[in-house]
């Protein structure tokens, strides 16, 4: 039914390290020859629809790492592109040796590991809030103490709250926000060791950044209503203000990770004197589906986007005629909400009505509840599905989203 | 269901489809078309989601009918049975539109399609469109109870917003392929809810109105036997009107009769009406006529007994305020409520006629006025349907029904009010419509209906009869309230809210037959004797019923699968005709006749049922039982049931809702 695309055969092969169906969609309508790089359990669709693949289970790097990399290579791969944060750290070893260059390994081993990253960029003059290691409940409990008396707390006052991150998880799996002693023990064995951060209040926002060359090529910024619930894109225009500093503060993150093609997704503060924090960065795709809403409202696949930046054989022409204006080409705002179930047993969903009949709600990707009995959130866990929204007006999606929040999809 | 009738219940919200969602639901289909094969199975949500709701608009149907073929094309049907039509099993359309959500809608996708196939707009490579015609015959025949019926428990339960569909469905299916195919067995259909006597007949009479465009069709060959009958008392139940002369020229006709003519178009409508339950609307031009002219033959065109005679004569006045107030061309029901009320002869119980002078001089509250509004016909006002309804639930007290709402308990109430306390029943409307508020005590504390939150039903009802539509939002807060007030006691909240709620004469014992922590089946054999000690007449000294008592039936499906708890009212025990002792039940279901399974089939006429009981056979009801109420003061000892009947009972609970309730120590009864 779909035409299928002629692929560039003047142009090498792409590895994607992980399953993502989407993105494979966009690669089989992209001219670039591909190749899945996934565990065996994918192998009965793939052979099913014809989608070229190779069988790789995704544990630790092992001594096995080589064997793959050298397969990749025969069968004509220039580069591997991670997609999931598990991924990540493959991707550098593999494209160490597609690309003969060893320090590609070590970027992202840096990108894999909270802790080095915060250091990483602490050296390149990227300001970052107080941060430690925490290897037990210990030091979490030490950490918690020593920021509050930093802030003049007295015996008594309410504590400001830390963040607790796993040091390999992505995004908001393993991001607890600890406020009392009590609430370090709810820390299971397996998340340490993690990082510590002390809390800053502010906005907080994501960026979206495509680099080839060393350069940046697209840039989007990603606002959060509210962390682990909402993001829209592009951002409002208040926060677009900062778009030149935000730009120059990707840049020197680059220069400091050395990055010179493929993609990031970093985290920022601004705190409400107009300073911009450096949270973590990934290099990988975005959660919360950012990719889809960016095609939604820019209408190019921001995994071609990845392909593009990635391959060693794209050309600069190919690459800025590839990409849209940032902001002024952008139709409308995108945003999409996590939904979490707010009662502890549930035993159906329904859309409310409001949000169902609001001229901005688009989609959803809720599904029934397996289960009846909610289990109590700890960390900002996973959502049960998200629900998408396209409108116009930057403000409206906004309060739009928040009140989302307010809202029982399970009942 | 309202005199306006499915319609009110399709259009759920008064429009058409928004522009931007049929923009959507266009861009959700080329998404899933434009998609590469292996990827379309990620795009398919969104396409469903959004059909479903473009479907909740009026024109929804039509909408996704007219992109069948792009939606086939796009790709909704691959990889699921539905991508071969060709196959397809009519009767699992009935697991389909009864089932969950995702079901139903793919069944309604399919449906369409073929309907757009047999209607020649779509071409399809695989069926022509005489075998759609023929397949879509099949699924209205199949399913031809969900074209009028609103959703049962079950329904309501795994389809949500949805359970107006199947019904909507079926009713686009039919305009469009015809009634004809069907029309036999719509006929019994519609027989078999008249025999149960609904207050609301909004429903039934649209069918009728489709089965009399068919009679005058030449080509249609009419053989299910009382057609005529269903239709002739709508539209031409007398010699005067037999050819549906419209109502103007009816009125010139009454100008013209004499007393003996009269007469004759007097019972002519009485026959009509309660032989069907139904009254035409030259019926009230009559009664009107009647009324100004020929008042001795009053009694006459209500069809009155010696009984209904007499109550009427006692209180002509009230009578003529009532029918001057509630009877017109559009509220026609009005007759039959005003009829079996004065059959009933409560109107001898004393505080009755002066409470429905009240009732008559109401003036209601602007609230009470905009529910009226939506189930009001055309030129007529509040007050006058709200009087049909009052004399609707006063003469039928066993025809209330919920609706497609969960609001079991409060029909209940309504029901078992006007069944034995009447004026209470008044006092309550009263309230409601006019101060727009009730105050029920719980345990001595007063519980207003406005300062309670929730009901259990989360939006306002549209589907009820004029006075459940006034006063059931009302009753579910406060019965909800009274159940939240009981929060944190040990054991179920209907011990004491349902003697609060109902009446003083509920019985203050209770019992139970689930343990109400774990919900697994507790002290069976007990519960049983029980049960039987205090109903069964063999077991109780002989002592029939003497006032309606709540209980809690657990309701299963076809195949015996537990569905819900659902509110019953037990009204009497007795034998029937082949001497099998049968439980006499009220359901506030609006169809009481419901396949339990396993062969528990509820009984609605033929077993000795009056007009809107239900029944089943003693043991059978007991194997459904799981809550009843009993005098404390009254209870001897357990029932010696024969260890035969109680095994049977037992096994009847552990193979339906009890399967998967089984505690761990066996139950008793099978000890031996």
């Amino acid at each position: 039914m779909t035409a299928s695309i002629t692929k560039d055969v003047n142009k090498g092969y792409i590895a994607l390290l992980g399953w993502s169906l989407n993105a494979i969609e966009a690669a089989e309508n992209f001219d670039r020859r591909y190749i899945v790089v996934a565990p065996d359990w994918a192998e009965p669709y793939c052979t099913e629809h014809n989608i070229p693949y190779l069988p790789w289970n995704f544990e630790r790097l092992n001594d096995r790492s080589m064997e793959i990399a050298e397969k990749l290579h025969e069968l004509g791969v220039d580069v591997a592109i991670p997609l999931f944060e598990e991924t990540v750290e493959w991707a550098g070893a593999i494209n160490s040796v597609l690309m003969d260059n060893p320090r590609l390994f070590g970027q992202s081993m840096l990108m894999r590991d909270k802790s080095l990253m915060k250091r990483r960029a602490q050296l390149g003059g990227i300001r970052v809030g107080i941060f430690e290691e925490a290897h037990d409940r210990e030091d979490v409990i030490r950490f918690l103490r020593r920021v509050n008396q930093t802030l003049l707390k007295l015996d008594g006052d309410p504590n400001d709250p830390i963040h607790f991150k796993a040091f390999d998880k992505a995004g908001c799996l393993g991001h607890r926000v600890i406020r009392t002693p009590d609430e370090v023990d709810a820390i299971p064995d397996e998340e340490f060791p993690a990082l510590m951060e002390s809390h800053l209040d502010g906005w907080e926002f994501a960026v979206e950044a495509w680099v080839h060359n060393g350069k940046i090529v697209f840039l989007n910024i990603s606002e959060y209503v509210t962390l682990g619930y909402s993001v829209y894109v592009p951002a409002s225009p208040a926060l677009e203000e900062y778009r030149p500093q935000i730009r120059q503060q990707i840049e020197k993150l680059i220069r400091t990770f050395d990055i010179e093609f493929g993609f990031i997704h970093p985290e920022y503060f601004v705190t409400s004197d107009g300073e911009m924090y450096f949270g973590e960065v990934a290099y990988r795709p975005p959660g919360f589906k950012v990719f889809e809403l960016l095609e939604r409202v820019y209408g190019f696949n921001a995994y071609q986007a990845l392909i593009l930046c990635f391959d060693p054989k794209a050309t600069k022409e190919e690459v800025s005629a590839f990409f849209p204006r940032e902001v002024v080409d952008a139709k409308g705002y995108a945003g999409c909400f996590g939904v979490y179930p707010r009662r502890r047993v549930v035993s159906v969903l329904e859309i409310p009505e409001e949000t169902e009949s609001h001229p901005y709600f688009e989609s959803h990707e809720l599904t029934a509840p397996l289960q009846e009995t909610v289990t109590k959130r700890t960390a900002f866990g996973t959502h049960w599905g998200l629900v998408y929204f396209v409108g116009d007006d930057a403000d409206t999606l906004h309060k739009l989203l928040k009140h989302q929040e307010e809202l029982d999809f399970y009942l | 269901m309202t005199d306006a009738g499915s319609e009110n219940s399709i259009d759920n919200g008064g429009n058409g489809a928004p522009l931007h969602l049929i923009n959507k639901l266009d861009q959700a289909i080329a998404l899933l078309a434009g998609g590469q094969e292996f990827a379309k199975i990620g795009k398919l949500p969104r396409v469903f989601d959004t059909c479903r709701r473009v479907l909740q608009h009026e024109n929804g149907l039509a909408l996704i009918e007219a992109r069948a073929e792009a939606l086939e094309h796009a790709g909704v049907f691959l990889g699921s049975d539905w991508a071969a039509p060709q196959h397809l099993v009519a009767p699992l359309s009935r697991h389909a539109l009864t089932g969950g959500v995702d079901i139903l809608l793919i069944e309604t996708l399919s449906s369409l399609r073929l309907l757009a196939v047999a209607r020649g707009q779509y071409q399809h490579p695989l069926i022509s469109a005489e075998y759609a015609n023929h397949y879509l015959t099949q699924i209205l025949a199949i399913n031809l109870d969900l074209l009028f019926s609103p959703a049962d428990e079950s329904r309501r339960l795994h389809q949500g917003r949805l359970a107006f569909l199947p019904g909507a469905l079926l009713t686009h299916l039919a305009s469009h392929i015809g009634y004809e195919q069907i029309v036999d067995k719509l006929i019994d259909e519609i027989w078999r809810v008249l025999e149960q006597r609904p207050i609301e007949t909004g429903p039934v009479k649209q069918m009728i109105t489709r089965i009399a465009a068919c009679q005058y069709d030449p080509d249609i060959a009419l053989t299910g036997a009382g057609a005529d009958r269903l239709v002739s008392s709508l539209f031409g139940p007398t010699r005067a009107s037999r050819e549906d002369p419209g109502l103007e020229a009816y009125q010139e006709r009454l100008a013209a009769m004499d007393e003996m003519t009269l007469q004759t178009e007097a019972s002519g409508f009485a026959r009509a009406m309660h032989d069907t339950g139904l009254v035409s609307a030259y019926h009230p031009l009559l009664l009107l006529h009647l009324l100004a002219h020929q008042e001795n033959l009053l009694a006459d065109a209500l069809g009155l007994s010696s009984t209904g005679r007499d109550c009427m004569l006692c209180y002509r006045q009230l009578v003529h305020a009532l029918i001057e107030q509630s009877v017109t061309p559009y509220t026609p029901q009005a007759i039959y409520g005003l009829a079996l009320m004065l059959e009933r002869g409560i109107l001898y119980q004393s505080p009755l006629a002066p409470a429905l002078w009240r009732q008559l001089r109401l003036s209601l509250c602007p609230e009470a006025v905009n529910r009226l509004t939506l189930v009001l016909p055309p030129d007529v006002s509040p007050e006058t349907r709200l009087m049909e309804g009052v004399l609707c639930m006063l003469g039928q007290p066993l025809g209330v029904g919920q609706g497609n709402n969960p609001t079991c308990q409060s029909a209940r109430a309504l029901s078992m009010w006007s069944c034995n306390d009447p004026d209470y029943l008044l006092q309550m409307v009263a309230w409601a419509a006019r101060d727009d508020e009730i105050i029920m005590h719980f345990e001595g504390q007063p519980v207003s209906s406005r300062l309670s939150d929730m009901g259990v039903a989360q939006t306002a009802p549209v589907d009820l009869d004029p006075v459940s539509m006034v006063v059931v939002p009302h009753l579910d807060r406060i019965y909800a309230e009274m159940g939240r007030r009981c929060i944190g006691r040990d054991g179920d909240p209907h011990r004491w809210v349902n003697p609060e709620f109902h009446g003083w004469w509920t019985g203050r014992g209770f019992r139970i037959g689930v343990d109400v922590k774990t919900g697994l089946l507790f002290e069976t054999e007990t519960f049983l004797r029980h049960f039987y000690a205090s109903y069964h007449p063999f077991y109780n000294g002989n002592q029939p019923l003497i006032h309606p008592q709540p209980a809690g039936i657990a309701v299963t499906d076809s195949v015996a699968r537990f569905i819900g708890w659902h509110a019953v009212t037990i009204l009497r025990i007795g034998l029937d005709q082949e001497n099998i002792m049968r439980v006499y039940f009220y359901n506030p279901n609006n169809d009481s006749g419901q396949d339990w399974g396993n062969g528990v089939v509820v009984s609605t006429a033929g077993q000795g049922e009056r007009y809107g009981e239900a029944s089943l056979p003693f043991e059978e009801f007991a194997s459904r039982l799981y809550i009843f109420h009993y005098d404390p003061l009254e209870h001897g000892a357990l029932a010696a049931i024969d260890a035969d009947e109680l095994q049977r009972v037992i096994v009847m609970i552990q193979e339906s809702w009890g399967e998967a309730r089984l505690p761990d120590v066996p139950l008793e009864g099978l000890l031996d």
